[in-house]
């Protein structure tokens, strides 16, 4: 096993670029090759220990045995674990764009806040932030349709807005809040959010699930209410409790599922079925 | 300055030389006979020496390349190189930036490109990026299939005014010569419709396909311009559609080549593009077959046709056309993301990304009709090399397509391993097609015949006095077999030894190692100066009141065409 030690020495206001500096390529590097590398730095580039003290213990003969440690406020250092396929990558700090973009193996952990584009077009692994994330988390690259595909993200905090958009795989789930359009076009995989959305869920989806134990501010008209479930199970996964199930987006023929809490949201089913006791029912269940 | 290729292996099919070795002299631009004993000598010893290669068919510049590129950000990440000493930075897959396209071309050999469809209206924005390419010469063709006023020439039958109509309107966009796509039927596009089989007539106009493209070959032979009608014809990608692609080759039949000079290099009255997309049978998808045994009989007895392919290459691409029919229908198949543009009065585009994959059937099948084309096609100097860039693949991938014509038991170890779909040995006659290409054949389909069907006198060959456009391979053919290495042909055929353009070196190894600023090659039409004036007057009121731009700010003035090369053409 093979540890790499990153400690900040003085930050730019200008981003460094690691896409180089993933697992993959670093894990055969010795302390001499960091000396004489430079990292970009805009368009140009300058020395990596510039920036960074840069520890090496251990040996490595494959990326899987690296684990690379930043130390520092790196929210101007842009796409840490970029394309990596194993190894493990911790962040004790904050981080800027593209965390985790594209990589398709290994974990990356941050233990503070993110930049927007964070585990972008994903295909496996582990992302974990403890903070919050801007927008596009697990989003597609611009103009592109084809979002996050496999993996995880876990997202201790809060997500931006379009959390999951064009996701065509894999999970996101989202311990905090959630800003506008999470899941956007996605056509498959999961989004689970802990805590309230703001508005839009699932826009335009076609298929796939996200599941809201929060509450939902407004609801695009494409959602078609299937009604009231219990412990509903998506892919595998049970989900306790009494969710109210939603299927759209219709406005593109989509087929996804969509559920949210029935006792947070309760005030969207007494404004649609005022006459029923679908109210009751969820009070009486929450009661037991 | 003087210099000689010397010991190269020669194919030079306009000049009948194939294989021979010998050296190849330039100076100051121009290939020449001899040079003085101060020339540099570049030792190209047992490699292969062409001309530099002539794209007859590719959109390289223009209005939907800028439209592709807006609304596809996510391909322009694909292919990105940084900036050397020499080159700006590179990006872009499909649809490539504007210097990246022309690093690329060079890279391959290639020295001259077709852009093939510039709508007048937007040709002063095509100037400008054509300016931006370095390295290749570009001659554009303005769209006239579905110009309204030629549709109303082509109904009265006024084949002296279209001539005149064509003559101005090449001199207004610094134009090469005559494009017709899906004639009549972008025009329907505007009320939403369009027109299925080549006797249908344009809603509002009551004029048929048959009558425009008829119309515009008798003008264009009247003029005596160097290129005959290019034409992508109707239903493109249509199954079935091969009746329709016959009945519009037919059709020209009965009109004589012009015997001017300018025409004179030529042998075709019509070229046919993307071929490959013309030639389905069926009625549908699901009952759909290769047409190319059909269509490429027919052009080996037709030697008034000539051909490109645009060969599938198996590519996540963006298509772009002025069929913006067809875009549409495209669109409602995919789902993907589509884009339109209406070019007002003149003609139409769609812009969607597409994705030929090896597993699916219909690329396979359109996979597999391209190379059936190329092999069933006789005569090597009716047929181009092309993908229709970037609409059946990227350019980058001719190396790739030589590969596979150059090498039967590729063709059939892709059939045979499962790399590509069943419907290309169950709907195709390919698996059963043993021909294999040589260089000889490989330097006509991508040099000779593209510049002897575009008309040029200055490309396209190693005559003396003919422009040093020249690319070096690293291959000797005396000891490398292309049928059992097909990736040594692609490797070679990608990254030129030399490519020589008016005699620099721009490339050497596959590097660029110096720019060039390109040339526009535009049609020059003389002896109809007094028609074009009085055809002029006589749109004005209509175009005054139709059009949203002045006819003074319509013109491509000069300086948009910093650096022309105009072919002059004695019209009368």
């Amino acid at each position: 096993m093979k540890t790499i030690t990153f400690d900040q020495k003085k930050t730019s206001s200008i981003a460094l670029e690691f896409d180089e500096l993933i697992t993959d390529n670093i894990y055969s590097w010795t302390e001499e090759d960091f000396a004489a590398y430079k990292v970009p730095v805009g368009n140009s580039r300058f020395p990596i220990t510039d920036y960074f003290d840069i520890t090496v213990e251990g040996e490595a003969e494959s990326p899987a045995e690296v684990k690379m440690i930043l130390n520092g406020d790196c929210n101007r250092v842009k796409y840490i674990g970029c394309k990596m396929s194993a190894g493990e990558v911790v962040v004790n700090g904050d981080a800027d764009l593209h965390v985790g973009a594209e990589m398709s193996g290994g974990v990356v952990t941050v233990f503070g806040n993110v930049a927007a584009h964070a585990g972008r077009e994903m295909k496996g692994g582990k992302l974990e932030i403890m903070g919050n994330t801007k927008e596009f988390c697990g989003a597609s690259y611009i103009g592109e349709w084809r979002g996050m595909s496999g993996g995880e993200i876990i997202i201790h905090g809060n997500a931006g807005k379009q959390c999951g958009e064009c996701l065509v795989g894999g999970k996101i789930h989202v311990l905090g809040d959630c800003d506008i359009l999470a899941g956007i076009h996605m056509t498959k995989g999961t989004i689970e959010i802990d805590g309230n959305v703001n508005r839009w869920p699932g826009g335009q989806m076609k298929n796939g699930n996200i599941v809201i134990h929060g509450k939902v501010g407004r609801l695009l008209e494409g959602f078609v209410e299937q009604g009231i479930v219990t412990d509903p199970e998506l892919d595998g996964i049970v989900y306790p409790g009494r969710y109210i199930e939603y299927k759209g987006d219709i406005a593109l023929n989509g087929k996804g599922t969509l559920i949210i809490d029935a006792e947070k949201n309760r005030d969207r089913l007494s404004t649609w079925i005022e006459e029923d006791d679908e109210y009751n029912a969820i009070r009486e269940y929450r009661a037991q | 300055m003087e210099y000689i290729l010397k010991n190269g292996i020669v194919y030079d099919p306009a000049n009948e030389v194939n294989g021979e070795k010998m050296d190849i002299c330039f100076k100051d631009g121009k290939i020449v006979e001899d040079v003085s004993a101060d020339a540099e000598v570049l030792d190209v010893t047992d490699k292969i020496v062409m001309p530099a290669g002539v794209d007859p068919h590719a959109h390289v510049a223009g209005p939907k390349l800028v439209v592709g590129r807006l609304y596809r950000p996510e391909d322009e990440r694909r292919g990105v190189a940084q900036k050397t000493k020499v080159t700006r930075a590179e990006a872009g897959f499909s649809i490539p930036s504007c210097p990246t396209t022309g690093y690329r071309y060079s890279r391959m050999g290639y020295g001259t490109v077709c852009e093939a469809a510039m709508p007048p209206l937007e040709a002063k924005h095509t100037h400008e990026e054509i300016n931006t390419i370095p390295n290749i010469d570009i001659n554009p063709l303005p769209l006239f299939g579905n110009n309204w006023f030629v549709m109303e020439y082509a109904r009265e039958n006024r084949i002296d005014d279209l001539a005149a109509f064509i003559a101005a309107m090449l001199r207004v966009s610094k134009g090469y010569g005559v494009k017709i796509v899906n004639p009549c039927g972008s025009e329907a596009w505007g009320w939403g419709m369009n027109v299925h089989g080549y006797d249908d007539k344009a809603p509002y106009f009551d004029v048929t396909s048959r009558e425009v493209v008829r119309a515009l070959a008798k003008a264009n032979e009247q003029l005596g311009l160097p290129h005959s009608i290019h034409i992508h014809p109707n239903d493109l990608g249509h199954p079935g559609n091969v009746p329709t692609t016959i009945a519009t080759l037919d059709s020209i039949k009965d009109i004589a080549k012009s015997t001017k000079a300018s025409a004179g290099v030529r042998d075709q009255t019509i070229h046919c593009t993307h071929a490959q997309f013309h030639s389905y049978t069926g009625n549908s998808w699901k009952d759909a077959a290769s047409g190319a045994e059909e269509v490429a009989d027919f052009i080996n007895k037709n030697p008034y046709v000539t051909c490109d392919v645009g060969q599938v290459t198996f590519d996540e691409t963006t298509t772009m056309t002025a069929d913006a029919p067809m875009e549409y229908d495209l669109f409602k198949i995919s789902g993907l993301k589509w884009a339109n543009k209406d070019i007002e009065c003149e003609t139409a585009a769609g812009i969607i990304p597409c994705i030929y994959s090896p597993k699916t059937p219909v690329s396979t099948l359109q996979w597999a009709i391209g190379l059936e084309l190329f092999l069933h096609i006789e005569n090597p100097w009716q047929v181009c090399l092309t993908t229709d860039h970037p609409n059946a693949g990227p350019f980058i991938r001719y190396p790739k397509i030589i590969s596979w014509l150059m090498s039967a038991e590729k063709r059939m170890s892709m059939i045979d391993n499962g790399e590509v779909h069943k419907w290309a040995s169950k709907r195709t006659g390919l698996a059963g097609l043993e021909r294999e290409y040589d260089f000889y054949e490989i330097a006509t389909i991508s040099r000779a015949a593209p510049a002897r069907i575009h008309g040029f006198q200055d490309r396209g060959a190693l005559t003396p006095g003919y422009n040093a456009d020249i690319a070096v391979y690293d291959i000797n053919p005396n000891d490398f077999d292309p049928s059992k290495d097909p990736e040594g042909v692609e490797k070679a055929f990608s990254n030129a030894y030399y490519t020589i353009k008016d005699g620099q070196i721009v490339v050497k190894d596959g590097d660029i190692v110096s720019t060039k600023q390109s040339h526009t090659i535009w049609t020059n039409v003389i002896g109809y100066e007094e028609e074009e004036k009085q055809i002029i007057d006589s749109i004005m009121p209509f175009f005054t009141q139709y059009y949203s731009v002045k006819w003074e700010n319509y013109q491509v003035h000069d300086h948009y065409v910093p650096n022309p090369t105009r072919v002059d053409v004695e019209a009368k």
